[in-house]
């Protein structure tokens, strides 16, 4: 019997180009894979459902396309996670939720479909806060999902669950959504690359909507060439005609990513450095990322946002609004949860909501529910579609003067489980990423090492205008670069406490 | 309760209605793929996106904005460069979404008007105190007071708005807008204000079984039928502008020819693609405050229209005159039992949260695709009722009647084309009379019924030159349209030309009278209704062949 392949170490394109040289065959890496699920699972429970069938036929298809001597698609064979607020096919897609603890998937997001198409073997659904509200997973219905860098600490939030499976090597790309910060936030806690493409660059149909104009999908992975080749995976098919907000921007994401950026001009904002909550270990972080990139020839650009604080209270605004209109079809009529024994419809529908929707779900919706009601609406959400349009006008300025903003993605390292309670001190957790979403440009979070403090992974945040999502990749991967050890690898890799894990001899 | 007549001498009923119309011509649903029909298997034409499931988008359907395009040009509306499309919110599961994506305060056609021309009977139920200053005023005061717009979303949208401008004509072109005149013979015309049409989707149908009624409310069971949901409706709103039950009826009949004509719907108001809701409040004569209104539901058929809001005006009269007053809810109108009911007390105004719907950005119409659907407009109605009246010399009514079905009209003029004014009015003599009735006997449409233009001109023809007696002629019509043969066939075949050569009438005529010298003498004593009986001879003596009206003259020459 064969040693059991390690994937901690290969890259995605690593794994692609084993199986295309018939290094190893895809069924050794869907093996692979789903033993490091069973043996680091137990501890790290990124997953909400782990499907090895999917991963397994999946493996088989690349397999018999080989065989048969077809040309392998670019992802062929790389473990892929899923939020599990995107449907795919043989799978439940819950949100977190109990309102959907039942759900089957009566069709496949496009999203998911198109990392299938290149050649992913889905391995499973990934945790998250319930219907991507939060920011430390903890508002999952089911369990937690604890940081392989610290179990006893969270793993940042929405998307997780799919950060730490990235994290742990229980997968090497995952797909997540950030509507405010839901991947950066995420991928910075757990030490891995989180991208957020610019709005409508990767299509929404069949990821369950939060805020419609706030969402976006974007992969997480090890390193900022595995994200870009998920990018090229997301995004290389075109406009999806499903979602009518996607848009037509076929690039290649690979071709410039380790171009020279000597020369181009980095933002920095100063009332985001010195901002209340900013760890000082994320600050030194930031600096010294911006430092790497003046080494490589980079110049530092100060610039403003005037309008950020209207961007923070616009997003909870907005936020809210579309998320109590997205989630009033869970009414436990035809699907979902059912309040039994109702005498009225009103009554059933009512019951199924309040016994349904956890806390933070059910804040969200009463919350949007008075911001749109009438004589409310002008004050609110008049006045946030205002504070939007002044926030992207701010950042389009900002452009003018530089090619890309660097600043924290998360202003701390990852907290404790139950350390942040009170709901708004939690919503300061997306302070650094939520005027992208407002604005609807394209972000990255990139792992710079661990945190002289807390000995936690940190990370930055490079922003950029929107469809510059190829631009974006080659600074992310020049601060990747500066981060990098003699060998070239990044700054982090699986977190130890895993790496390896699942993978001894067979 | 008081007679309509009555009841419209004191008080002034003010009346305004809201139509759907389904785009039933389309091929798919407004937000999706799935099929447009009323005809198959519940719940077969459904997906992810008309079901609302987690995760699905809508995208808007391009046709459909060309017939909402469409109708606006042909009712004189604004076409409205930019528009958005709104979530409305409420929670009942015919919705599948718990919202209906719907339109804002800017409507893709807003501030049209179609002129009404009001006549006969109908043009009576307006009193003689409506018109002139009169009108003026009142008309002035409705708008003022009632904007078609519910009033969340009006309270919602400050750039609804339209300060500066009087508030009755604020976005109206006002130099088509004049005020009703009655002419000599009663008729009048009178310009109708549409407030807008906007675009929205249809929610699915809910059948409740083992309740009173077939309301939810103790039924055992509720079926939901998606095959309706998110099928394409168009909003039309006019303005408070309706005086009489007869005007609302005759709005929503010229409304229904010109949809027809444009061929956008099959506006069948029995299979409910074409529906209408009226509001109406009463208010004593000479009054500029309006009165609480009420809104009518299940008018389903021109006749109900009318006569529910016949109803209603009485009922409404009957309460304010006994010092009662007037609830704001919704009534449900009764055919069976001529009345209306209430459905619900509408305490406050519903809150439907309107906002932009963020998974459709606002909507850009460019010049050049609403230029494109202009050109695409067909002649419409009044101008094809005028067409033919020019061209064909018939009668206003038929004409009206005829160029009101763009199918009518096709045949007709097919028929009617190189014949005489004569022949062609006896053309539309036959669509209107014969063909109308044989279609409704025969549940059939003109196009699967197999006649032809060219059968109906022959017999038209046959008719005209008095070859075939009207009698005869109802008789070959059946005939023809059952055998799909020439009438001339038909009439040689069975021997029934009728003869209207006097060389050969003339001995029929002395025989009969010879047999009938009683009858003949009282004829010459005076009475002349006698005569029919002669001629009825003369006609069972010639085995119904003979021209009766050729009898009735040779008689009479014969007998003076």
């Amino acid at each position: 019997m064969a040693e059991t392949l390690n994937l901690d170490t290969l890259s995605a394109a690593q794994i692609a180009s084993g199986i295309a040289a018939g290094e190893f065959s895809a069924a050794e890496v869907a093996d692979a894979a789903l033993a490091a699920v069973e043996a680091r699972e137990p501890e790290v429970q990124a997953y909400l459902q782990v499907t090895p069938e999917l991963t397994r036929a999946a493996a088989a298809r690349v397999d018999a396309a080989r065989a048969a001597g077809e040309p392998l698609p670019p992802l062929a064979g790389v473990p892929l996670a899923i939020k599990d607020n995107m449907n795919l096919i043989g799978t439940r897609t819950t949100c977190a939720s109990r309102m959907l603890e039942n759900y089957e998937s009566p069709y496949t997001a496009t999203c998911v479909a198109r990392m299938l198409e290149a050649g992913c073997l889905p391995v499973g659904k990934a945790n998250m806060d319930e219907f991507a509200f939060g920011s430390s997973t903890e508002s999952s219905a089911f369990h937690r999902t604890n940081n392989p860098w610290d179990t006893e600490r969270v793993p940042g939030g929405s998307s997780g669950g799919s950060a730490a499976a990235v994290a742990a090597g229980e997968a090497t790309l995952a797909l997540g959504s950030d509507t405010g910060g839901s991947i950066r936030q995420p991928a910075s806690l757990c030490g891995v690359v989180g991208m957020k493409p610019t709005y409508g660059a990767v299509s929404r149909y069949g990821v369950v909507a939060f805020g419609s104009s706030l969402d976006q999908v974007g992969p997480f992975g090890r390193s900022v060439s595995d994200v870009s080749l998920a990018m090229n995976a997301l995004v290389g098919a075109g406009k999806d005609p499903y979602d009518c907000t996607s848009q037509d921007c076929p690039v290649d994401f690979l071709e410039h990513l380790n171009d020279d950026i000597a020369g181009r001009r980095v933002g920095i904002i100063p009332a985001f450095m010195e901002a209340e909550g900013l760890m000082p270990e994320v600050k030194r972080a930031v600096e010294l990322a911006a430092e790497k990139l003046v080494d490589q020839g980079a110049e530092l650009v100060e610039v403003e946002l005037p309008h950020l604080d209207a961007a923070i209270a616009a997003y909870y605004v907005i936020g809210p609004a579309e998320a109590f209109s997205n989630l009033a079809r869970f009414d436990g009529v035809r699907y979902g949860y059912q309040e039994p024994m109702c005498a009225t419809l009103a009554e059933q529908s009512s019951l199924s909501r309040a016994h349904g929707f956890g806390q933070e779900a059910k804040r969200r919706q009463m919350l949007g529910a008075y911001l749109l009601s009438s004589g409310v609406y002008d004050k609110y959400y008049y006045a946030a579609a205002k504070a939007r349009t002044l926030i992207t006008r701010d950042y389009a300025a900002a452009y003018q003067k530089v090619d890309t903003i660097l600043m924290p993605a998360s202003p701390r390292a990852a907290f404790k489980f139950g350390e942040i309670s009170d709901p708004t001190q939690m919503y300061l957790s997306d302070m650094y990423t939520i005027s992208l979403n407002i604005a609807g440009n394209g972000g990255i979070s990139v792992p710079v090492g661990l945190g002289e403090d807390s000995q936690l992974p940190v990370a930055v945040q490079l922003q950029g205008p929107a469809f510059r999502d190829r631009d974006l990749l080659m600074f992310a991967r020049a601060v990747e670069r500066g981060f990098a050890g003699a060998d070239g690898a990044p700054a982090l890799s699986v977190a130890p406490g895993f790496a390896g894990k699942g993978g001894e001899r067979a | 309760m008081k007679e309509l007549a009555e009841v419209l001498k004191d008080w002034e009923a003010v009346i305004g209605l809201e139509i759907h119309t389904e785009l039933t011509t389309l091929d798919t649903k407004m937000f999706c793929g799935c099929k447009l029909s009323h005809e198959d298997e519940p719940n077969a034409n459904v997906c992810p996106v008309c079901l609302g499931l987690p995760g699905a988008l809508p995208v808007p359907n391009r046709q459909a904005i060309r017939s909402i395009v469409k109708a606006g040009l042909a009712t004189n509306c604004q076409i409205m460069k930019h528009s958005m499309f709104y979530r409305k919110h409420y929670f009942y599961p015919d919705m599948a979404k718990n919202f209906q994506t719907t339109q804002g305060p800017i409507a893709f056609c807003m501030h049209g008007h179609l002129d009404l021309e009001v006549t006969g009977r109908g043009a009576a139920e307006r009193p003689a105190c409506a018109f002139g200053e009169a009108e003026a005023q009142s008309l002035a005061s409705a708008s003022a007071n009632a904007v078609g717009l519910s009033t969340s979303m009006s309270a919602q949208m400050p750039e609804g708005g339209t300060a500066g401008a009087p508030a009755h004509m604020a976005g109206y072109d006002t130099s088509h807008l004049q005020l009703a005149e009655r002419h000599d013979d009663g008729s009048y015309t009178v310009p109708i204000r549409i407030l807008r049409i906007h675009m929205e989707e249809d929610a699915a149908k809910m059948t409740h079984l083992g309740g009173e009624e077939g309301r939810i409310t103790a039924a055992a069971e509720s079926l939901i039928d998606y095959n309706r949901c998110g099928t394409p409706l168009i909003e039309l709103v006019t303005e408070p502008d309706l005086r009489t039950p007869e005007e609302a009826r005759l709005f929503m009949e010229k409304l229904r020819r010109i949809f027809l004509t444009l061929g956008i719907s099959d506006c069948s108001m029995e299979h409910g693609s074409m529906r209408c809701d009226g509001n109406v409040s009463l208010r004593r004569r000479g009054e500029t405050k309006l009165g609480t209104k009420t809104e009518l539901k299940n008018l389903n058929s021109f006749k109900s229209l009318h006569d529910g809001l016949a109803y209603e005006i009485c009922r409404q009269a009957e309460v304010l005159e006994e010092g009662g007053i007037i609830y704001q809810e919704t009534r449900h109108w009764e055919p069976s039992r001529k009345r209306t009911v209430v459905m619900r007390v509408k305490e406050t105004a519903d809150d439907y949260r309107l906002f932009p719907d963020p998974d459709l950005a606002p909507y850009d119409l460019s010049d050049e695709f609403v230029d494109e659907c202009r050109s695409e407009l067909p002649e419409l109605p009044d101008a094809k009722r005028a067409r033919f009246e020019a061209s064909f010399g018939i009668k206003r009514a038929d004409a009206e009647q005829i160029a009101g079905d763009p199918e009518t009209a096709a045949f007709f003029e097919a028929a009617a084309a190189g014949l005489s004014g004569k022949e062609a009015q006896t053309v539309a003599n036959l669509i209107v009379n014969e063909l109308v009735a044989y279609l409704k006997a025969a549940g059939s449409s003109l196009a699967d019924s197999g006649l032809t233009p060219a059968q109906v001109a022959a017999l038209a023809k046959l008719l005209a030159s008095d070859a075939i007696s009207s009698n005869q002629a109802h008789e070959v019509f059946g005939l023809m349209a059952e055998s799909g043969d020439d009438p001339n066939k038909i009439v040689d075949a069975r021997g029934m030309r009728q003869v209207s050569d006097t060389g050969a009438l003339q001995p029929i005529v002395d025989e009969v009278l010879a047999n009938c010298s009683d009858q003949a003498q009282q004829y010459r004593d005076g009475n002349q209704k006698v005569i029919g009986y002669l001629v009825g001879q003369c006609m069972k003596a010639s085995r119904g062949k003979g021209n009766p009206k050729l009898f009735n003259e040779l008689l009479r020459a014969a007998l003076s």
